[in-house]
C-alpha cells in the first residue's frame, strides 16, 4: 500500500503531534504525582456530592479520591479528550478543506491516485495524529505507579482507546464537513460545536435528569463518559465509536470524489 | 492523422450566472505547443481544472490522452504533468522535501531528469519554501511538473515570476519537450510568451473561445496599419466605406488606415486619390489580441 500522502501529511503535523504528546506526558505525570496529597482528602469528594452540576461541567462526577475517579476527573473526562480533539479536528479540517484553500490539494489530486486512496491515506494520518497523546498518557500513568495510583492496566488502555477513537470520530467528521463545504473554518466550527455539545451531554447526564436520556447520542459518553476507567471500554462502546468513524469516512470519500479542488 | 492528445467539445461549467466556461471546444495535436490565451478571469484555469478532473463538468465531452478525466483520472494523471497557476507549496517544507514526497507518490519519476532540471533552473532545495521568492517556488513547480517525463504538460501561466534568463531556459525546455513528440498545453495572459512558443492558439474571453488558429493564421488575419500621404487634403471617408477597413488617423496630408480585410480595394481608393507615398507596418498581433479581448462581436472561427 502506498503511504506517500499519509507520510507527507504526517510530516506537516509532526511538530504539533509530538508537542502535545510531550505536554500530555508532563501534565499526566504531575497529576499522578499529586495523587498521594489528595487521596485521603475527604473534602474533595464534597465537590461532587449531591450531584453538583458545576463539578459535572468540568468533568468531575462521583468519587474523586479513588484512583479511577482521580484520573477521570483530571484527565480522562476533560483534558485528554480535549487535547486529542484539538489535534484531530485540526487535522481533519486542514486535510481536505484547509489544503484546498491553501492551494496544495491541487498538486495531490493530480497525482496518479484515486480520491478514495488519497482519503484513505489521510484517514491513516488521522489515526497517527490521534494516538500519541493517549499513548503518552498511558505511559505517564504507568510510570507513576509508585505514587499509589494504580487503576487496572486493561481499563486504563480501554479508556485511552476510547478517548483516541473519540478523536478519530470527530476528526473524520471534520474531514467530511471539510469535503462537503470546502471550507476549513466551517469544518472547524461545525465539528467543534458538535464536540462541545457532545461533551456537555455526556458530562451533565449523570446529574441532570432531562439530559440523561440524550447520553446515547453523545460520542463522549461512549468514549469516556461511562466509567470506562473502572469498567473498561465495552464492546458496544468500541463498536459505536469504530462504526461512527467508518460511516463518516465512507461519506467523506463520497463527498471528496464530488468536490471541486482548486 | 493521429487522434488528438486533447479533444474538448461543448465543455460547460458554470459557477453562478457569470463565472465559468461555456461551450468550450478545441483540439490539441501531438507534438505541438498549444497556447491558451485570455485575460485574467477569462476561464483559463477553470478549463485546465476540468481537463485534469479537478472540477466536474456540467456538460460537454473531454478526452485527454484518450482518457475521460471524469472516469479515468488516475491513468490520465500518470501521463500528465501539471503546473498550477498559483504555485502553492507547503510553507514549512524545503524544496528537497517536496521533491522527495512527490517522487515517492509518483513512483515513475526519472531521477536523472529531475536532478538535471534542478541544476538547470538552479532550484533552491535547502530552504523552507515560505522563505523563497515567487520565482523560486515556480521553479520547484516546474520540476514537479516535468520530472516524470509526462506525455502531456499542462502549464498554467508557467513563466510568471521567472526572470528573463529563466524564461529563455523554460522556452528551451518546452521546445525540447515537443521535439521529442510530447505535447504542451500552455495558458498565458501574455501574448509574447505564446507567440514565442505556440503553434496553435485559442483565445478565451468571458468563458467562451473567441478564436482558434495557428500563430501564422492569426498573423494573416491581424490588422495592418497603412499610412498614405497626399499632396493636398484627401477625402478619408472614402476609406471608411471599404469593408474591413478603419480610418485610425487623419492629418493634413496623410491618412492612416487599419486593414483587416483584403488590400486591393484600399490600394485602388488610394490610387484614385493620387497618393504620393505609402508606409505599411507589419501585421500587429498585439492589436488583434486586444481586439479579441475587448470585442466579442466578432464570430469565432474554429
Amino acid at each position: 500500500m502506498r503511504t506517500g500522502i499519509a507520510r507527507l501529511d504526517l510530516l506537516l503535523r509532526r511538530r504539533g503531534t509530538i508537542g502535545y504528546a510531550l505536554g500530555m506526558a508532563v501534565y499526566v505525570f504531575v497529576i499522578v504525582a499529586l495523587y498521594p496529597t489528595f487521596k485521603n482528602d475527604a473534602s474533595l469528594n464534597q465537590l461532587t456530592e449531591g450531584g453538583s452540576t458545576v463539578a459535572a461541567l468540568v468533568g468531575a462526577t462521583g468519587s474523586l479520591t479513588s484512583p479511577a475517579g482521580w484520573l477521570n476527573a483530571n484527565i480522562y473526562a476533560n483534558f485528554l479528550p480535549l487535547v486529542v480533539l484539538l489535534l484531530t479536528i485540526g487535522y481533519g479540517a486542514s486535510a481536505i478543506a484547509g489544503q484546498d484553500e491553501d492551494g496544495t490539494l491541487g498538486l495531490i489530486v493530480t497525482l496518479p491516485l484515486s480520491r478514495r486512496r488519497i482519503l484513505t491515506q489521510k484517514a491513516m494520518t488521522l489515526v497517527a495524529v490521534a494516538v500519541p497523546a493517549g499513548l503518552a498518557t498511558v505511559l505517564a500513568v504507568l510510570a507513576g505507579r509508585g505514587f499509589g495510583l494504580s487503576p487496572g492496566t486493561g481499563h486504563l488502555i480501554g479508556a485511552t482507546t476510547g478517548a483516541t477513537l473519540l478523536g478519530i470520530d470527530f476528526g473524520a467528521l471534520a474531514l467530511l464537513v471539510g469535503a462537503l463545504s470546502g471550507s476549513r473554518a466551517i469544518a472547524l466550527g461545525v465539528t467543534s460545536s458538535l464536540a462541545a455539545a457532545s461533551y456537555l451531554v455526556s458530562s451533565l447526564a449523570p446529574v441532570t435528569h432531562w439530559v440523561r436520556p440524550l447520553r446515547f447520542e453523545s460520542l463522549f459518553y461512549w468514549a469516556v463518559g461511562n466509567a470506562q476507567l473502572r469498567t473498561g471500554l465495552s464492546v458496544t462502546s468500541a463498536a459505536v465509536l469504530v462504526g461512527f468513524a467508518a460511516v463518516t469516512l465512507g461519506a467523506a470519500v463520497k463527498a471528496f470524489e464530488r468536490q471541486d479542488v482548486h | 492523422m493521429t487522434a488528438a492528445v486533447v479533444a474538448v467539445d461543448g465543455l460547460t461549467r458554470r459557477f453562478g450566472s457569470r463565472r465559468g466556461v461555456t461551450d468550450v471546444s478545441f483540439e490539441v495535436q501531438a507534438g505541438e505547443v498549444f497556447g491558451f490565451l485570455g485575460p485574467n478571469g477569462a476561464g483559463k484555469s477553470t478549463t485546465i481544472r476540468l481537463l485534469l478532473g479537478m472540477y466536474r463538468a456540467d456538460s460537454g465531452t473531454m478526452s485527454v490522452l484518450g482518457h475521460d478525466p471524469a472516469r479515468d483520472a488516475v491513468a490520465m494523471h500518470r501521463r500528465v504533468g501539471y503546473l498550477p497557476g498559483e504555485m502553492a507549496l507547503y510553507p514549512r517544507l524545503t524544496g528537497a522535501q517536496h521533491l522527495a514526497a512527490f517522487t515517492r507518490a509518483r513512483r515513475t519519476v526519472d531521477h536523472a531528469l529531475r536532478d538535471d532540471l534542478v541544476e538547470r533552473f538552479e532550484v533552491e532545495l535547502d530552504r523552507p519554501v515560505r522563505t523563497l521568492s515567487k520565482g523560486n517556488r515556480q521553479k520547484i513547480g516546474l520540476v514537479l511538473a516535468f520530472m516524470h517525463r509526462p506525455e502531456l504538460l499542462i502549464l498554467d501561466e508557467p513563466t510568471s515570476g521567472l526572470d528573463p534568463l529563466l524564461q529563455d531556459e523554460f522556452a528551451r525546455l518546452v521546445r525540447e519537450t515537443t521535439a521529442g513528440g510530447r505535447t504542451v498545453f500552455l495558458s498565458s495572459h501574455e501574448l509574447d510568451e505564446v507567440q514565442r512558443l505556440a503553434d496553435q492558439v485559442a483565445i478565451i474571453r468571458e468563458g467562451r473561445i473567441v478564436v482558434t488558429d495557428t500563430i501564422e493564421g492569426l498573423r494573416r488575419a491581424a490588422p495592418r496599419t497603412i499610412v498614405f500621404r497626399f499632396d493636398g487634403d484627401a477625402d478619408a471617408a472614402r476609406f471608411t466605406a471599404i469593408d474591413g477597413t478603419e480610418v485610425t488617423d487623419v492629418q493634413a496630408h496623410s491618412v492612416a488606415v487599419s486593414v483587416s480585410g483584403p488590400l486591393a480595394p484600399v490600394l485602388r481608393v488610394a490610387a484614385d486619390l493620387e497618393a504620393v507615398d505609402v508606409t505599411a507596418r507589419p501585421a500587429d498581433l498585439d492589436e488583434l489580441f486586444l481586439r479579441y479581448y475587448r470585442d466579442d462581436r466578432r464570430e469565432a472561427r474554429i
